[in-house]
């Protein structure tokens, strides 16, 4: 026990009470709706994530396993919670001016939001299989209906349909997965698994074989790595924006947090390797060639979403020391972007009455210079350019495959990431050209325009002091 | 304190543009421009040889970025020769009526507050950075400003620098992973990889700086980019940015994969004389004025690259040389462009011809130009061009005679244009104006610096020859 924590003696189970703290939100959220008190839910969502954010802030240097070890809120696990949270509540904050127009079931998407983010938690924190199936559900469930968010709408049913009978498979796959690890290992324990692989290293022990096989096609179906993409692109572009900024930013971040933690510290069989090898590959290819030939701006994000995936699936090639950092700076650096691109593109597609195509965004430096320039940031940042954050991270994963060997693997990202350029740039080039029409300044609420800004200037500065985000 | 006024000065006076619009924008960026002019002359007056370090300050050193500004002798120059054409170029724009003429000079402040990081950079790290960012305000300035085709074209060159930037960082990268993660120049310098690795690795660096240049066969974003982009903005492409190319080989290149450089430099310089000629032979074919100095720029280019490759102390301290006098070059032959076409309307050189009658004293300047651009003795080319066919000569009798067939033809398509122009039929109205003050304040002082120069040649030797010494003789002890 810590000398100087008497007083957090009482909360020596901190972690449980931030999984507790967020559940009873979420609860609460729920009676909030019933009770019609609509002006009030997304002040109390937040106050309630920057409470749950104090909570693990405060409590940093606390590392007690709960629940006999089957959780274990380390460094690792606080970083991305807090990464997680902050994206949230920049979302709720969205949130407010998006919801102002939706009519019924407000309350209930906050709470599903809050439960989705209570998996990624766990999944961020687990110790033991089970909790990762039970986190990997908690996360899912919640977004199967999230993605239905607009009843009337036909795409929005398509997509929750789509993910639900994709999720399904995902989740059968793992838990055959986890099932033949366990049969191998006789452990749902990381640790012990860990040890039995290091025990296996040379050796081919074909169910634990297969059971990593099967675990790992199910966690690169939840981050969306080709082949098991296809759910991706439909169910960006039938949900409601507000959950495609919230699956591509704070789903991501938890499942990759789930893998990495899973095979942080594993002895990788050959052959899984190999097939991680060629999981890079594939989704580097497909994503960024892809997304080459989209219009939908949805659709866009959503390739790009993919072939970001192919870059963090890089860096999880022959892993060393540095690679938890490589990613978490990654992942957070991408979801502060993706988040401004949303609310940019929700803006845009209100103002142009519900058109999605990218030349919507035409003429919106004539209209909102400055919504232009942070757009412009953002956009820099995903494509990788330089003294931006996203090319501090595409920097970082490429000297991470560079110096564990994977010299043609990363020859074929570098490639790839000049075609992430192009597309990127596709939208630059639309939203600085002029349009022919009169064009209208796209009206923003006070609070959007700041967490634009907020993410635009935070995707600047991090690019230029990389310190500033790190485990 | 130099080097921080050189960043500072074009970034702040660009940002102010930007977020003020003021409606003087045009003079107040000319002041921020000649601003940074007097600094570099400052610096130039101050410096007394060797490396220079003004900053040395740790800034990510993990992955080997580290911001280290400071300049040698060709730094400097390509330092003085941003700093001395950016007035020029801003000044061009009075000629010109451009819409939005705040973001317009504010974007060519940003260019050239990045150029002057790429030219002071000690770290390839930092170094890249300047080097894409210049590709930005670029990627704007054509994009907003340019002329027909301007979106397809923009994309084009966009994409086509950038891969030779990715493969550039790639470089770097491996570098960074086979040293102790040191990423100052002097540092990778220390580096003796294997000979076999430098010859691929050779490619990873070359090829940003080979499409950055241009030279064959990675030209082809370059006639159209030209032709399309604003006159301010080819001037900055054709005067500045493609010295990124030949300073990045000088800086990055040579002394990290000597054994890579070796291996290809006859092929690189045939291949670069391959452009000279073909670039030459394509400009006497053009019947546009623009077009026409965009290919004759290519010619030089590839000539000026040959020569690099020639990777002896004449034929590197010839085409820096030449590099400045280029510059000069591109911005006086594009003002005539613009001065042509605000009095004929047109760039097309079919429908120009007797306006020296109207225009005595234009046309006047215009020779005076001209004989720079054929490289006639005692003009600034002159000494460039000469200092490079010795060095191709030392190689190979034969590669100096095709670099010389380049001299040839540059002097049929510049008289040939000449003649076009200001000669011939009459197709001028006789109430052209003939050439004002701003011109003659705009011409005079390139062209004095193209003769006096080209008589003395001295000033700018002196920066080259330690350098240039000092890279060959390193190179002998690997």
């Amino acid at each position: 026990m810590h000398p100087c924590n008497n007083f957090y003696q009482a909360y020596r189970y901190t972690e449980m009470s931030i999984l507790v703290l967020l559940s009873v939100l979420g609860v609460v959220l729920l009676y909030l709706g019933l009770f019609n008190n609509r002006g009030a839910i997304a002040g109390v969502s937040i106050a309630g994530l920057l409470a749950a954010f104090v909570l693990i802030a405060a409590n940093w240097h606390l590392e007690s396993p709960l629940f006999n070890g089957i959780i274990l809120f380390d460094t690792y696990a606080r970083s991305y919670s807090l990464v997680m949270i902050v994206v949230t509540v920049l979302l709720f904050l969205f949130g407010i001016d998006y919801y102002a127009r939706v009519k019924e079931n407000v309350a209930e998407h906050y709470a599903l939001m809050v439960f989705s983010l209570i998996g990624g938690l766990l999944i961020s924190s687990y110790n033991n299989l089970v909790v990762l199936f039970l986190g990997i559900e908690i996360l899912s469930i919640p977004l199967y209906v999230l993605a239905g968010g607009k009843r009337d709408s036909f795409r929005s049913g398509e997509a929750a349909f789509k993910y639900f009978l994709q999720g399904s498979y995902a989740s059968a796959f793992l838990l055959m997965g986890l099932a033949l690890i366990y049969g191998a290992t006789a452990s749902f324990d990381l640790a012990t698994i860990e040890a039995f692989s290091t025990a296996n290293a040379g050796g081919q022990h074909l169910i634990f074989l297969l059971g990593l096989f099967l675990t790992l096609a199910g966690l690169a179906f939840k981050v969306a790595a080709v082949p098991f993409h296809f759910w991706s692109p439909d169910v960006y572009e039938g949900a409601p924006t507000l959950i495609t900024a919230f699956m591509s930013t704070v789903v991501k971040t938890a499942a990759f947090a789930a893998f990495y933690r899973l095979i942080a510290d594993l002895q990788l069989p050959s052959a899984v390797e190999t097939m991680l090898v060629a999981l890079t590959i594939c989704t580097l290819f497909l994503g960024n060639i892809v997304a080459l030939r989209q219009t939908q701006f949805k659709r866009l994000m959503a390739y790009s979403s993919i072939a970001h995936t192919g870059f963090l699936l890089l860096a999880f090639l022959g892993t060393d020391a540095r690679t938890p950092d490589v990613l978490f700076y990654y992942l957070g650096t991408y979801s502060v972007a993706t988040v401004g691109l949303f609310i940019v593109l929700t803006l845009a597609k209100r103002a142009a009455l519900g058109d999605e195509h990218i030349r919507i965004f035409r003429g919106l430096f004539r209209s909102n210079p400055w919504i232009a320039v942070a757009a412009l940031l953002m956009l820099l940042s995903l494509a990788g350019f330089p003294l931006t954050a996203g090319f501090v991270a595409k920097y970082r994963v490429f000297m991470l495959s560079l110096a564990n060997g994977y010299l043609w693997t990363t020859v074929f990202a570098v490639v790839m990431a000049v075609v992430g350029v192009f597309y990127y740039f596709l939208v630059v080039r639309e939203a600085f050209t002029p349009s022919e029409q009169e064009t209208r300044a796209i009206p923003v609420a006070p609070l959007n325009w700041l967490v634009i800004t907020i993410c635009g200037v935070a995707v600047v500065v991090l690019g230029v002091m990389p310190g500033l985000l790190r485990m | 304190m130099i080097a921080a006024l050189l960043l500072l000065i074009p970034f702040l006076t660009a940002l102010v543009l930007v977020a003020a619009r003021p409606a003087q924008a045009r003079p107040i960026a000319l002041v921020s421009s000649l601003a940074s002019l007097a600094v570099v002359l400052y610096a130039w007056i101050g410096y007394s040889g060797g490396m220079v370090i003004h900053y040395d300050l740790d800034w990510v050193n993990a992955w080997g970025l580290r911001f280290v500004v400071g300049y040698d002798g060709i730094g400097l120059l390509m330092v003085i020769l941003t700093g001395v054409v950016f007035p020029f170029i801003i000044g061009a724009g009075y000629g010109q009526a451009v819409d939005r003429p705040a973001q317009f000079n504010a974007l060519l402040l940003f260019t050239q507050a990045f150029l002057f990081l790429v030219f002071q950079a000690q770290n390839a790290l930092l170094f890249y950075i300047g080097y894409e960012l210049t590709l930005i305000p670029m990627f704007f300035l054509l994009l907003l400003w340019g002329g027909e085709g301007r979106r397809a074209i923009t994309m084009r060159f966009f994409i086509y620098t950038l891969f030779g930037g990715l493969a550039l960082l790639f470089g770097i990268v491996y570098l960074l992973t086979q040293g102790n993660g040191n990423g100052d120049f002097t540092a990778l310098a220390q580096l003796s990889l294997p000979a076999n690795t430098q010859v691929w690795l050779f490619w990873a660096l070359f090829l940003a700086f080979a499409i950055k240049l241009p030279i064959f066969p990675f030209h082809s974003w370059q006639p159209g980019t030209y032709y399309m982009a604003p006159l301010q903005g080819t001037m900055v492409l054709g005067a500045v940015l493609l010295k990124m190319g030949l300073y990045g080989v000088y800086k990055l290149v040579f002394p990290i994969v000597p054994a890579g450089v070796e291996h290809w430099r006859t092929t690189v310089i045939v291949l670069a004389l391959i452009g000279a000629v073909y670039g030459g032979i394509i400009a006497f074919r053009q019947n546009d004025f623009k077009r026409l100095v965009a290919f004759s720029s290519l010619s030089h280019v590839g000539v000026m690259c040959a020569g690099l490759f020639a990777w002896n102390a004449y034929g590197i301290s010839g085409s820096f040389y030449q590099a400045f006098a280029h510059a000069i070059l591109v911005v006086s032959m594009f003002y005539i462009v613009g001065a042509v076409q605000e009095r004929m309307g047109t760039t097309d050189l079919g429908a120009m011809g007797g306006l020296k009658g109207p225009a005595p004293r234009l046309a006047a300047l215009f020779l005076l130009v001209v004989v720079n651009a054929i490289a006639l003795p005692f003009t600034q080319s002159f000494v460039g061009e000469w200092l490079m066919f010795a060095g191709l000569w030392q190689v190979d009798g034969w590669l100096s005679f095709f670099a010389l067939t380049t001299i040839v033809l540059g002097a049929i398509y510049v008289l040939y244009t000449y003649q076009r122009v200001m000669l011939g039929p009459d197709h001028a109205n006789a109430a052209l104006k003939d050439a004002g003050t701003r011109d003659h304040l705009y011409l005079v002082p390139l062209i004095a610096t193209t003769l006096i120069l080209g008589v003395y040649p001295g000033p700018i030797l002196d920066l080259l020859d330690a350098p240039v010494q000092q890279l060959l003789s390193s190179l002998s002890v690997h």
